[in-house]
């Protein structure tokens, strides 16, 4: 009788798989990385690239929440592909996601969040991740978020518009439990592009990658 | 006196918050107030007064992402 196989990717056994992919990760980071959930409010220019570098780390658990569908004016920074315009974002996020890591375990929400369902759709989380475009959106979620979970960790992110200077873009600890990544200042009617979104979204998703490895400070 | 980010302001003891804002012309939906350490939510904007020797503190955000 035939042995039992364990099941493969790509011709692989399934566990090569998972090792090789984490060979480079930061010593002793893999575990702790994999216990996390982290749920990112937002899945356009800071939110797409915040969860594509948690997703091929290996956060364990990602959960998306975003209401909105993929636009052609959004290919120039958010990590959608031409094929996937009229998509939900989230959908389209998730498919993305699979590709480079099949490990992570993906929720989505295609939901606007507001005041009323940020004690839901946060509770599972142990770190709370703001990309919104929007700035009223951005106030109402750390709002909220101190009022239902106010010993949750919540990293954000305001002002990464035009070509300004990357080193204007620093992560700020305004109080405890706050991190902010940005230049604070640069407003989107600028123009938002890739490069510099993503200097934004690379101060947030390494902020919420300390925050799981036990770093506090910025 | 209060201290507003940082800085020395006066005559605005007695004034809620969204008064406070309002006299600056702040984007009230965009900003965040910390009161003494404290996050005065929004729903208690209009009745949270400041008071002689308040800190606070305007979380401002802009818009992108």
């Amino acid at each position: 009788m035939k042995e039992m196989q364990e099941p493969e990717i790509q011709g692989l056994m399934i566990n090569d798989v998972y090792q090789g992919m984490k060979e480079r990760n930061v010593k002793d980071s893999t575990d702790k990385l994999a216990a996390a959930h982290v749920t990112i409010a937002g899945a356009g220019g800071l939110g797409s690239n915040i969860a594509i570098a948690l997703t091929r780390i290996g956060v364990g658990h990602l959960t998306l929440i975003d209401f909105d569908t993929v636009e052609l004016s959004n290919l120039n920074r958010q990590q959608f592909k031409l094929s996937q315009v009229d998509m939900p974002k989230v959908v389209a996020l998730k498919q993305n996601l699979r590709e480079f890591n099949p490990f992570v375990e993906i929720t989505i929400h295609q939901v606007e969040v507001t005041h009323d369902n940020v004690k839901d759709l946060f509770a599972d989380a142990d770190i709370i991740t703001e990309a919104f475009d929007n700035p009223a959106a951005k106030a109402m979620l750390l709002d909220a978020a101190s009022e239902f979970y106010p010993d949750k960790p919540i990293v954000m992110g305001t002002g990464m518009a035009g070509i300004h200077s990357s080193n204007t873009i620093i992560t700020k600890h305004p109080r405890k439990n706050l991190y902010i990544a940005g230049d604070g200042e640069t407003k989107g009617a600028e123009g938002l592009m890739a490069p510099r979104v993503m200097i934004a979204a690379g101060h947030e998703a390494n902020m919420v990658t300390r925050l799981i490895l036990g770093e506090t400070e910025i | 006196m209060v201290m507003v980010n940082g800085e020395q302001e006066y005559g605005v003891v007695g004034q809620t918050i969204t008064e406070f804002l309002t006299q600056r012309s702040a984007p009230i939906e965009n900003i965040v107030v910390e009161q003494n350490g404290n996050i005065v939510h929004r729903a208690d904007f209009d009745t949270t007064k400041i008071s002689e020797n308040d800190k606070l503190e305007l979380i401002s955000f802009v818009g992108g992402g």
